[in-house]
């Protein structure tokens, strides 16, 4: 399995010169799985590029994992080329709702007056569907989604192939449900995390921030996020979801309180990247 | 350790029970005892830290719960196993033995917990003690 990461910002784009570095598109994360299978986490802006990538090749099946409907996690659907030309077949899987459809929800946001064009009038066949609630085959990897601490209905990911293991849980406030070093079980998401080769988690906050007004925001201070990453036995963690308003170079000095907090059997934390590319295998 | 936990219903059902000054008691989809807050454990006889999660049949030795009028209760008799087997709300009044050895009336307030439209996770029990009779 190749991750590759298309966007890693949290909350709002932010593009400029001072997060040239890391990137200023929001949350996206591509997965290329040993049988060639593409699966696609996350909606954010970063999406838009993957589509033009996806063109160069015949049309085809590709996955997309939602973990929630947050904009900063579904605005670049709007221009994700795939869906904009017939041929193509996108499997949507997002949280379920007791309210309604996944395709209703997500056509909220693709629709006038928030989006000039209906979802209904996309060329592609979408097919929109709430995960199962056990986990599921795609194409060489099996996938497991459970919901996680955040604002809304959230899932989170873990996603297993030829014994290795990604975790993806981009917005989480396990630190809402449990003292992060309490009995593991107790602490949302840790099932997910456990023993994963590799883990992008939350990590938008400093301690300050989280402890000034953010706490129940949803969000993790990048030190929860070490903590989280400990009490899971993840072998490695990538900070995500940087908070907008962060530089490179603050993510940097974050980057250092992170790397103080990891245990002494984790390989040193990520930043994560726009552009990163990492193979797991 | 095996990988699995709890419904995050249930772990935030949990960790909004730690946070409360009411008694307070969840059981899981299966009836077992998996929580029950300081308050509670002030008015079971025992801190939660103590006694640990139970299984249905355990818990209903351990405590003996009966009608107010001392007919045994069946732990599916209890508010918490009416609104866990009806899916619905439940209120009512029943009597145990504290695990410090004292008598006690409570009135409880038991509502279960969907995670799903069609899926019920567990219980949260609200209870109050209430005053010994005269």
């Amino acid at each position: 399995m190749i991750v590759r990461i298309w966007g890693a910002r949290g909350s709002l784009s932010a593009p400029g010169p001072a997060t040239v570095g890391y990137g200023g598109n929001t949350s996206c994360v591509e997965l290329e799985l040993a049988d060639g299978t593409t699966v696609i986490l996350d909606a954010g802006s970063g999406i838009r590029e993957l589509g033009q990538r996806l063109l160069e090749r015949e049309p085809g099946l590709v996955y997309i994992c939602l973990t929630h409907l947050h904009l900063d996690h579904v605005e670049g659907l709007g221009f994700f080329a795939p869906l904009w030309r017939a041929g193509w077949k996108l499997q949507f899987w997002g949280p379920p709702s007791p309210t309604a459809t996944l395709r209703q929800r997500i056509s909220r946001y693709l629709s006038p007056p928030l989006f000039p064009i209906g979802l209904s009038e996309a060329p592609a066949e979408a097919v929109f569907e709430d995960v199962p609630r056990e986990p599921w085959r795609v194409g060489s990897a099996v996938i497991e989604a459970q919901m996680v601490e955040h604002r809304g209905p959230t899932l989170g990911y873990r996603i297993e192939e030829e014994g290795r293991v990604f975790a993806y849980v981009p917005d989480h406030e396990p630190y809402l449900t449990a003292a992060l070093d309490d009995r593991p079980e107790w602490i949302s998401g840790w099932a997910l995390a456990a023993n994963a080769d590799l883990l992008f988690h939350d990590s938008q906050y400093t301690d300050e921030e989280y402890q000034s007004g953010r706490f129940g925001w949803g969000h993790s201070s990048a030190t929860h996020a070490a903590a989280f990453a400990r009490a899971a036995g993840v072998r490695q963690l990538a900070m995500f979801h940087h908070d907008p308003m962060r530089s490179d170079r603050e993510l940097e000095v974050l980057y250092d309180q992170v790397a103080e907090g990891v245990g002494n059997d984790q390989e040193p934390p990520l930043i994560a990247r726009e552009g990163l590319q990492i193979a797991l295998s | 350790m095996a990988r699995t936990q709890p419904d995050l219903v249930l772990i935030v059902a949990r960790s909004f029970a730690t946070k409360l000054a009411t008694p307070t008691l969840i059981i899981d989809a299966r009836g077992d005892l998996i929580y029950f807050n300081a308050a509670a454990g002030d008015v079971l006889g025992r801190s939660y830290l103590d006694v640990g999660s139970l299984p249905a049949s355990r818990w209903q030795e351990l405590f003996q719960p009966r009608t107010i009028d001392e007919q045994p209760l069946a732990p599916e008799e209890t508010p918490g196993g009416i609104a866990l087997r009806e899916r619905r709300p439940v209120h009512g009044s029943f009597a145990f033995s504290g695990l410090d050895g004292h008598e006690r009336e409570i009135t409880v307030t038991a509502f279960p917990l969907f995670s799903r439209p069609d899926e019920v996770v567990g219980v949260m029990s609200i209870f109050w003690e209430l005053p010994a009779a005269p």
